[in-house]
Order: structure tokens, then C-alpha cells, then sequence
């Protein structure tokens, strides 16, 4: 603090001042990206004042400093003190040129560089600015809006006969104008003048290489130079200038496209891009099915780490709830024989896929996906979108959607993997269907049966009904009714089977079809003989890979399934 | 009315005094500090960051400034950040919006805010890390190829909400 020095007669004004302790010198370090300069200057300084001060130091115009501090914009009207603006403390400096050029220490560079008079120079192409409301993403297509603000110029020029002194102000003007206004682009664009230069390759590659800005560019980026070369594409480009949506469009498909190339390498990225374009016309159709079904909030989470939808350039794909179409029982033949070693590995990143089911995985947990059953399912989807169509149109899946948006407990019982190798078997699921068909009849003929069949299941009933409810056509194993060896994890199946049904039946309860013990009897045997002697790690490692002997004996092998 | 009688330094102890002795003395401590280093300019002079409201003695609401580096679309604009420090600051990452338009990967279009899951400096917390730290990290992320072109509003603009 000053010390009051007013009894001494030699000290100047100055100190005077100061002693009276109304007024205090401070020393505020100002500080620029490249430099740094102490300042003096009175405490109850306002900001204009300051900047005064700083502008000779500085060498730069007021206009163009712009002071921080502590995260805020330092206003003209404001004062030191209002900021808390202290001795020792340091403020920082931005010292702009002009709009759009370097920051930092003087420069005029742009100024100066667009002090040409031809028409074509552009004053604000120092950085890849697109600022306008066509914004081009890549880097050669970054010619349009320059060229046009030279083609505007040209047409501002003659608009006004060539009065105005100073080009560059015209040409920011124009630059400035074609920001805001993005059918004036448009309308440039329609000048047949400018057509007829556009048409002109030659021309057009002229106009842009004289331009020290473009140079400049063209050095920083030498893709702009190929594509300098190459007429066709700067027709097209100029074509896109003229829709400044689709230009959007476009730019943000390809600035998306590449962040995700380069986010992650690899096939996961390839499957993810291949699902975006599955699923946003699954997921919209799933919506509608649903309605307000907690399942249907399915992209939720995905979205975000989802690209924008690329609807310019992507075909619809077939509303996977459309009609019925072939049953997938051929596709999904070889389904459970992908190895689940693979599956495992990839796992977290199965979990953020779109689920094809219209399940949303986080909503369930994990359990759905950690399925190697369905894990290998999703790796056939991604081999063959088809595959997914397919199946999603098949009417036992439509019924099993409905069945799960009417019943969420049904949801839980998904995350049983013996219940999802179930499901994910379609042969087991024709069997199903079977079942159904039969109790249909059943129900037809002999309605006073049904109700007898209570909904708590009847555990004694498997054991004698196991095979013989319904004709199992196909593959299942077709050794008898054999009864589990262990009693509870069959209950367990029997349960799930019987809720299973009974969404299948519509309500009306139903006994259990096969146990997958008994499914499995041969792959068993199999195994046991090649030296697996836990039959209930067997039976579990079947289910979970609905069958495939050699899956089961990689998962038995390797770390236990989670 | 303390500052009448105290200079800002012995006002400063002052208020460590209190953040020791209060319940979160790592947190305010911490932010102190932080606030600290806005004022003294640590760092490069590329971000600048302080309370929002100096009466704010709760630390929490802090505003950043990021210079927009050379040679990018950025260039020689400033971007205006709000940047909350919760309760479990700095245990847990503060929550960062842009205050003026920007389009970057990472920053959502319509409201400015900061995805943490795009900037590693929030994705991967440490406690080591300060609100400085978190605007250099969203100064660099301009820099970056899938970014330094992106083409942006007008200069000028905020979002509204």
C-alpha cells in the first residue's frame, strides 16, 4: 500500500495522488499466445483504459484486442475491478487482425494479401473457412464459397460500378453476406455470368491457384490441388454449392464417416457402420409396433454413438415387420456352429449393437448378449443382413415380440441362456410352433381338457409327455421321453418352456415340449465318450450352444461361460 | 468489507483457513488453488478459466475461455465454456458446456454440452486433473484432423438454453 507521502514537497503529482490512497498502481502481466508484457496501470482502471495502455505497447489497433480473464471477456465498459483484476495477476490478450486471420502479434497479413485488385481474391481464406451456411466438409470443396465471393465481388462490383476504394471491404462484405444468407449463394449460382465461368474449368483452376490464400491452402492440403486437376469433380462440387442442405448433408456424412474410420480400426467398425444402416429402419419400425413399450426405447443409448442417419444416400431396407417371408430355418442352419471363443472376446462390443430382437440390452442386462447362443447369432447377421430380415419376418418372431411387449417378466426369463439357446434354435422354435398348433387343436376338440392343465406346470408331466405332445418333425434328438438325470435344472427348462408356450398359445397353459437334456441326448453321449465326464457342464455348454458339439467342447475347454 | 481492512493475499489465507477446517477441505482447497492459477495465467495462455460469480463461495460455477488455435477452422475465435465443479470435484469430473456455438465431435449441437465420453480428460478422470487440464484437452481436440475443418456458425453465437 502507499504510504502517504503529502508532507514531502518534492514528490511529485504522481505519488500524491497516490498517497491520498484513493488510487493505486497495479502491475497486470498481459499475456498473448506468443508473448508477455507487464503493465502499469491505475487500479480503478476501466477496461477501455487498459486497453489504451495496451494497444501501444502492443503496436495494435484497439479494435482488435481482446482481453480475458478468468474465463471471461473483458468489456470495454467494464472496469479492472469489477473482474478482480489485481497486482500480479495476468490478464490474456488476443490481438485479431482481421476476421478470420492469425491471432497473435500483428499481422496484416490478410490485409494485404487480398489487397489485389482482381476480383477473384478472396480475402477470407487464410483458414479453411467455410462460415457459411455451406459448409463443405472436405477439403478440396472448400473452393466454392471463395470462388463465389470472387464471382460475387464481381457482381457487387459492377452492381456498383466500381466505386468503392477498397476491395477488401467489399469482398469481406460479400463474404460476410454470403454467411448469412444462403439462398444468395443460390442465387449466385443461377447468374449465367457465373455459370459461364464455372463451365470453364480452366478458368475457374485459374481463379483459385492465383489466390495467395488458396495457395496457401493448397500447401497445407494437397488433395485441393488433385482435385484442382480433375474438372469433373469440381463441376460436382460446384453442383453441390448450389444446395447448401445437401452440401450439409453430404459433409456431415463424410466428417462422420471418416471419425468413425478413424475412431476404431477394424472389423467391429465395419459391423458397426453395417448395423447404423440396419438399424435405424428396424428401430422405427420397432417403435411403431410397440408404441411406448419400455423395449422400444432401443437406439436410446445408441444414438449417441451413432452417426446422424445418412438419408441422402441410403437405400430403405424392407420393413423387417413386413409380411411373413421364408422360413429362416435354412439360414440359421449353420448359426450355432460360429465358435463362441470369438464371440467372447468381442462381447462388450455385442452389447451395444442393435439388437435385432428390438431388445434393448441395456434394459435387460447383459444376460441377452452374453449368450454365445446369441452372440453367434449377431456375428450371422452381420454376415448376411438378409439373414436378419428373414428372420424378424418369420411369425413365430412377430408373435414372440408381441407376446414380450405385452409380458415384460418374459424379458427376465430371456436372460436364461438355456431359454435364449431355445430361441435361437429354429428348429427348437418349429417345434415350438408345433407345440402350439398342437394345443390349438387340442383346445378345439377337447376344450374341457385345457383347464385342467394348471399355469403352475405339472412337473410330473414332461417326463411321460417329453416327445409325444407333438410330432416333432424335424432334427430334435429322437431318442424318448427320458426324463433329466437332474431333477431341478429341468424344472427349471420345464418352467421356462411353459411360459414359453404359453405366450405361444396365447395364454392357454401348456406342458413342456422336450427338455434340452433330452435334445441333446446325443451330442451327450458324445461328449462323455471324448472324455467330458460332468454331464452337467455338458448339458450346460450344449444349451448354451444350442447343440454344436465342437462349441460346446471350445467352451468347456476354455474359461467357464459367464 | 474485508478487503478494506485485508489485502487480497491475506484474504485468500483466510478463506484456505475455512476450507481446511470445513467438511470438504480437499475440494475447496483444490479449487482455490485452481482459481488461483486462473488468475495468475498458469498455463500457455491458450485457455483461461475463473468463478463466474466471485461471490460464489461454494466453487462451483466456473467459466473457461479456450482461444481457438491457429490454423484451424477455430483460429482466432474465442469459445465461452460453463464449467460446474460438483460436490465430489474433484473425485469426479466437472461438467463442462460450450456457452458459444461450436461444431466439434463431442459437443452436442443443440445445447453446447460436453460429451464425456469423447474427451479423454473427462472419460478418464483422475483427480490430479483440473479444470485446466479439461480445456487444454477440448483445445487439442480442435486440432485434431476430424475437427480442425468442421465448418462453424457464425461467429458470435450462444446457445440459448
Amino acid at each position: 500500500m502507499a504510504e502517504s507521502s503529502g508532507t514531502d514537497p518534492t514528490v511529485d503529482s504522481n505519488v500524491v495522488e497516490n498517497a491520498a490512497k484513493d488510487r493505486t498502481m497495479i502491475v497486470v502481466t498481459v499475456k498473448t499466445p506468443k508473448d508477455k508484457e507487464e503493465i502499469a496501470i491505475l487500479e480503478d482502471s476501466s477496461v477501455a483504459q487498459f486497453k489504451e495502455e495496451i494497444s501501444k505497447r502492443f503496436n495494435a489497433k484497439l479494435d482488435q484486442l481482446v482481453l480475458i480473464f478468468a474465463g471471461k471477456i473483458l468489456k470495454d465498459g467494464d472496469t479492472l475491478n469489477q473482474h478482480g483484476i489485481k497486482d500480479g495477476l495476468t490478464v490474456h490478450l488476443v490481438i485479431k487482425t482481421a476476421p478470420k486471420a492469425t491471432s497473435g502479434s500483428t499481422s496484416q497479413n490478410s490485409a494485404s494479401s487480398s489487397g489485389t485488385p482482381q476480383a477473384n481474391s478472396s480475402s477470407s481464406a487464410s483458414s479453411p473457412v467455410p462460415n457459411a451456411s455451406t459448409p463443405p466438409g472436405t477439403g478440396p470443396a472448400i473452393q466454392p464459397p471463395n470462388l463465389l465471393s470472387g464471382f460475387g465481388d464481381l457482381s457487387s462490383l459492377s452492381g456498383m460500378g466500381m466505386g468503392s476504394a477498397n476491395f477488401m471491404e467489399l469482398q469481406q462484405q460479400m463474404q460476410r453476406q454470403l454467411m448469412s444468407n444462403p439462398e444468395m449463394l443460390s442465387q449466385i449460382m443461377d447468374n449465367p455470368l457465373v455459370q459461364n465461368m464455372m463451365s470453364n474449368p480452366d478458368l475457374m483452376r485459374q481463379m483459385i491457384v492465383t489466390n495467395p490464400q488458396m495457395q496457401q491452402l493448397m500447401e497445407r492440403n494437397p488433395e485441393i490441388s488433385h482435385m484442382l486437376n480433375n474438372p469433373e469433380l469440381m463441376r460436382q462440387t460446384m453442383e453441390l454449392a448450389r444446395n447448401p442442405a445437401m452440401m450439409q448433408e453430404m459433409m456431415r456424412n463424410q466428417d462422420r464417416a471418416l471419425s468413425n474410420l478413424e475412431s476404431i480400426p477394424g472389423g467391429y467398425n465395419a459391423l458397426r457402420r453395417m448395423y447404423t444402416d440396419i438399424q435405424e429402419p428396424m428401430f422405427s419400425a420397432a417403435r411403431e409396433q410397440f408404441g411406448n413399450n419400455p423395449f422400444s426405447a432401443l437406439g436410446g443409448n445408441l444414438d449417441s454413438g451413432v452417426q446422424p442417419s445418412r438419408t441422402e444416400n441410403r437405400e430403405p431396407l424392407p420393413n423387417p415387420w413386413g409380411p411373413p417371408g421364408t422360413a429362416p430355418s435354412e439360414s440359421r442352419g449353420t448359426g450355432s456352429s460360429t465358435t463362441t471363443s470369438s464371440n467372447g472376446g468381442t462381447a462388450p462390443s455385442v452389447s451395444s449393437l442393435p439388437n435385432p430382437l428390438g431388445i434393448n440390452a441395456s434394459g435387460l442386462g447383459n444376460g441377452v448378449f452374453s449368450s454365445p447362443g446369441m452372440q453367434s447369432l449377431m456375428q450371422q447377421i452381420s454376415e448376411n443382413p438378409q439373414l436378419m430380415q428373414n428372420m424378424l419376418s418369420a411369425p413365430y418372431m412377430r408373435s414372440m415380440m408381441q407376446s414380450l411387449a405385452q409380458n415384460p417378466d418374459l424379458a427376465s426369463q430371456m436372460q436364461n441362456p438355456e431359454a435364449l439357446s431355445v430361441m435361437t434354435n429354429p428348429r427348437a422354435m418349429q417345434a415350438l410352433m408345433q407345440i402350439q398348433q398342437g394345443l390349438q387343436t387340442l383346445q378345439t376338440e377337447a376344450p374341457g381338457l385345457m383347464p385342467s392343465l394348471a399355469p403352475g406346470g405339472i412337473p410330473g408331466i414332461p417326463s411321460t409327455t417329453g416327445g409325444s405332445v407333438a410330432p416333432e418333425g424335424p432334427p430334435p434328438p429322437t431318442q424318448g421321453s427320458n426324463p433329466s438325470a437332474d431333477v431341478s435344472p429341468s424344472q427349471q427348462q420345464q418352467q421356462l418352456m411353459q411360459q414359453m408356450l404359453q405366450m405361444f398359445a396365447g395364454g392357454v397353459t401348456t406342458t413342456q415340449a422336450v427338455t434340452p437334456e433330452v435334445r441333446f441326448q446325443q451330442q451327450l453321449d458324445q461328449l462323455s465318450a471324448m472324455g467330458f465326464l460332468n454331464r452337467e457342464a455338458n448339458l450346460q455348454a450344449l444349451i448354451a450352444t444350442g447343440g454344436d458339439i465342437n462349441a460346446a467342447i471350445e467352451r468347456l475347454l476354455g474359461s467357464q461361460p459367464s | 468489507m474485508l478487503e478494506e481492512f485485508l489485502t487480497g493475499n491475506d484474504l485468500y489465507h483466510l478463506v484456505k483457513l475455512w476450507a481446511y477446517q470445513g467438511v470438504k477441505v480437499p475440494r475447496n482447497f483444490r479449487l482455490l488453488e485452481e482459481l488461483e492459477e486462473g488468475q495468475k495465467g498458469v498455463g500457455d495462455g491458450t485457455v483461461s478459466w475463473g468463478l463466474e460469480d466471485d461471490e460464489d463461495m461454494t466453487l462451483t460455477r466456473w467459466r473457461g475461455m479456450i482461444i481457438g488455435p491457429p490454423r484451424t477452422i477455430y483460429e482466432n475465435r474465442m469459445y465461452s465454456l460453463k464449467v460446474e465443479c460438483g460436490p465430489r470435484y474433484p473425485e469426479a469430473p466437472p461438467f463442462v458446456r460450450f456457452v458459444t456455438k461450436i461444431n466439434l465431435n463431442g459437443v452436442h449441437n443443440s445445447n453446447g454440452v460436453v460429451d464425456t465420453r469423447a474427451v479423454s480428460a473427462l472419460a478418464k478422470w483422475q483427480n490430479s486433473y483440473s479444470i485446466r487440464v479439461v480445456l487444454q484437452e477440448l483445445r487439442r481436440l480442435m486440432m485434431c484432423k476430424e475437427n480442425m475443418k468442421l465448418p462453424q456458425p457464425p461467429e458470435g453465437q450462444i446457445y440459448t438454453n
